[in-house]
């Protein structure tokens, strides 16, 4: 068999394998987000179905007008930022400190899965009701204790901010910490020594070794927590609904209630396809740098 | 000193990432009355009521669980079926645009689900699919097929070159070469993908609570039959809490050891010092 024919028989076999995915893939996922964009240009508001109709970039041209958006944007920038940076923060912290640890590591890297595997609905249940409840949770109760007073801790809209990043951090700052955990154990040991002989200060080591050699582990981290955050709904759904009024409510949660409690789907796409654009800068950014890896 | 601040921050640490389930836990086994106390009790006597009630009770989540089992069931065999066969060729095979095809699965797999609820909504709707399992199924393979062809990747890059070649030059053809050589050198990996694709289809509830209603309501959106304007019965929300979670919880545990590489979508191996 000639080496072109071989080729081009792998090919096709490739596509055989590949084609049925791709197929489901497209139907699935691209025409459905084609179909966003579409209603996005449309009227249609389930509430008054007589108006519905072609409308071109009116419920875009709407978004400019609408306080709601831009509060909900900035929400969406505030609570991406601040859960990202605190999980890699503390993950990172955790990680290092737990390096050190010889005996009862598995039993951390055991607790720390808990947060990750439970469904975000329940982890927003779990601490709207056991955790932060007045005269009811162990916050409250942790508070009051230490002569703190008692909090509304979802019922305040300053506080309830507060809250839904406390509560997207606890979920998911295991994930940080384990993968940098996983990628620190994974640097050689001989580094160290060399380090330790050049007289190098536990400082220095951190910045000029341990924090170059784990930087790829670092970007990954901090791109898939902020795709997760910015698809961020169950947990914050569960907690606050969006509220108080609209106190936490990210873009997520402003599409969600705008096509589903209000009833106006049209709108509700166009607020979809920017977060869309949004989540698929992050995902190129990403790719960009697996490559480049 | 130092020993101290260590053991100090691991068992702080332990304790705030167990605390919500543990409490839980010891929610679901009180009586409404020792529920209700304040400040919280330790010391008292347990009850089942709650998961009686759970089970057997009006608000019985055990439909809720089927549902839950074959939605999750159903995407995870269908997602197997497409995406093994779509993870070798994207890893090993000489597959045209493979760069942008992988950054475009990626992609797919990050893509917000609010964007894809509402589309799906207005199609469900118009193709009679909402509240039926091969609606919710057909949704979650959003998620699921992305996800597990690009961990799949990972795996089957991992596996030797001269495995396949040899199984090729015996001219085993190549399909028999995939199922008999590579599938089972894969065996690891796919066990940890199919884990995964359960858990996160388990743990849905955007979909679940939009696509879905009186017939196929899955566990995480049952759980709200607990919480009414008027009052939270805490202790029965917890009992259901501890049933619907308790299959991922295992299964996260099965899978301990390559949950970082399953996080990272095979981007960071290894779980850590063993």
């Amino acid at each position: 068999m000639s080496r072109r024919s071989a080729g081009r028989e792998e090919r096709r076999f490739a596509l055989a394998l590949f084609l049925p995915a791709f197929l489901l893939l497209v139907a699935t996922t691209t025409l459905p987000l084609l179909y966003l964009v579409w209603s996005s240009t449309q009227r249609l508001d389930l509430t008054m179905p007589w108006l519905g109709g072609f409308a071109g970039l009116e419920n875009y041209a709407k978004l400019g007008a609408d306080a709601r958006f831009w509060q909900s944007l900035r929400l969406t920038f505030v609570y991406t930022a601040a859960t990202v940076v605190l999980q890699v923060a503390i993950g990172l912290g955790l990680a290092l400190l737990v390096m050190q640890v010889r005996a009862g590591q598995a039993l951390l890297r055991i607790g720390a899965i808990l947060p990750i595997v439970l469904a975000p609905v329940v982890a927003g249940l779990f601490w709207r009701s056991l955790v932060l409840a007045p005269d009811f949770g162990i916050v409250d109760f942790l508070t009051r204790a230490l002569g703190l007073g008692s909090y509304n801790w979802l019922g305040d809209p300053q506080l309830a901010l507060v809250s839904v990043i406390a509560i997207h951090t606890w979920q998911w700052t295991p994930f940080a910490f384990l993968v940098l955990l996983a990628s620190l154990a994974a640097l050689p040991p001989d580094l160290y020594e060399a380090a330790r002989l050049d007289r190098a200060g536990p400082w220095q080591r951190f910045w000029h070794i341990t924090l170059p050699m784990i930087r790829p582990a670092i970007v990954i981290v901090v791109i898939l927590r902020m795709v997760t955050a910015l698809s961020a709904f169950a947990a914050i759904f569960a907690a606050t609904g969006g509220g108080p009024g609209s106190a936490t409510e990210i873009l997520n949660l402003y599409a969600y209630r705008l096509s589903f409690t209000e009833l106006n789907i049209g709108y509700g796409s166009a607020v979809a396809t920017v977060l869309l654009v949004i989540t698929l800068s992050v995902a190129f950014l990403l790719f960009a740098l697996r490559r480049s890896r | 000193m130092r020993r101290a601040v260590l053991l100090v921050v691991s068992v702080a640490m332990l304790v705030v990432w167990v605390f919500p389930v543990l409490w839980g836990l010891v929610t679901s086994v009180k009586t409404e009355r020792d529920v209700l106390a304040y400040p919280p009790t330790i010391v008292f006597e347990p009850t089942a009521v709650n998961y009686h009630d759970v089970f057997f009770g009006g608000a019985s989540i055990v439909p809720n669980l089927v549902s839950s089992l074959v939605v999750s069931g159903l995407t995870t065999a269908l997602t197997m079926l497409f995406a093994i066969p779509a993870a070798y060729a994207l890893a090993r095979l000489d597959l045209p645009f493979r760069r942008a095809t992988g950054f475009w699965v990626l992609a797919t797999q990050m893509l917000p689900p609010v964007g894809l609820v509402i589309p799906y909504f207005l199609l469900l709707r118009r193709a009679g699919w909402t509240d039926t399992y091969q609606g919710l199924v057909l949704v979650y393979l959003t998620f699921a097929l992305p996800f597990a062809i690009w961990l799949l990747v990972s795996y089957f890059e991992e596996i030797p070159r001269e495995m396949e070649e040899a199984a090729l030059l015996d001219r085993a053809g190549r399909l028999r070469a995939l199922w008999y050589v590579i599938l089972p050198q894969a065996k690891g990996g796919i066990a940890v993908t199919l884990i995964f694709v359960f858990l996160n289809s388990w743990n849905e509830f955007l979909f679940a609570v939009v696509l879905g209603g009186n017939t196929v309501r899955t566990v995480t959106v049952a759980m709200f039959n607990f919480i009414s304007l008027e009052q939270t019965q805490w202790g029965r929300l917890a009992a259901a809490a501890m049933v619907g979670m308790a299959p991922v919880i295992v299964l996260g545990l099965i899978a301990q050891k390559h949950i970082v590489k399953g996080l990272t979508l095979g981007a960071v191996k290894g779980g850590g010092r063993r």
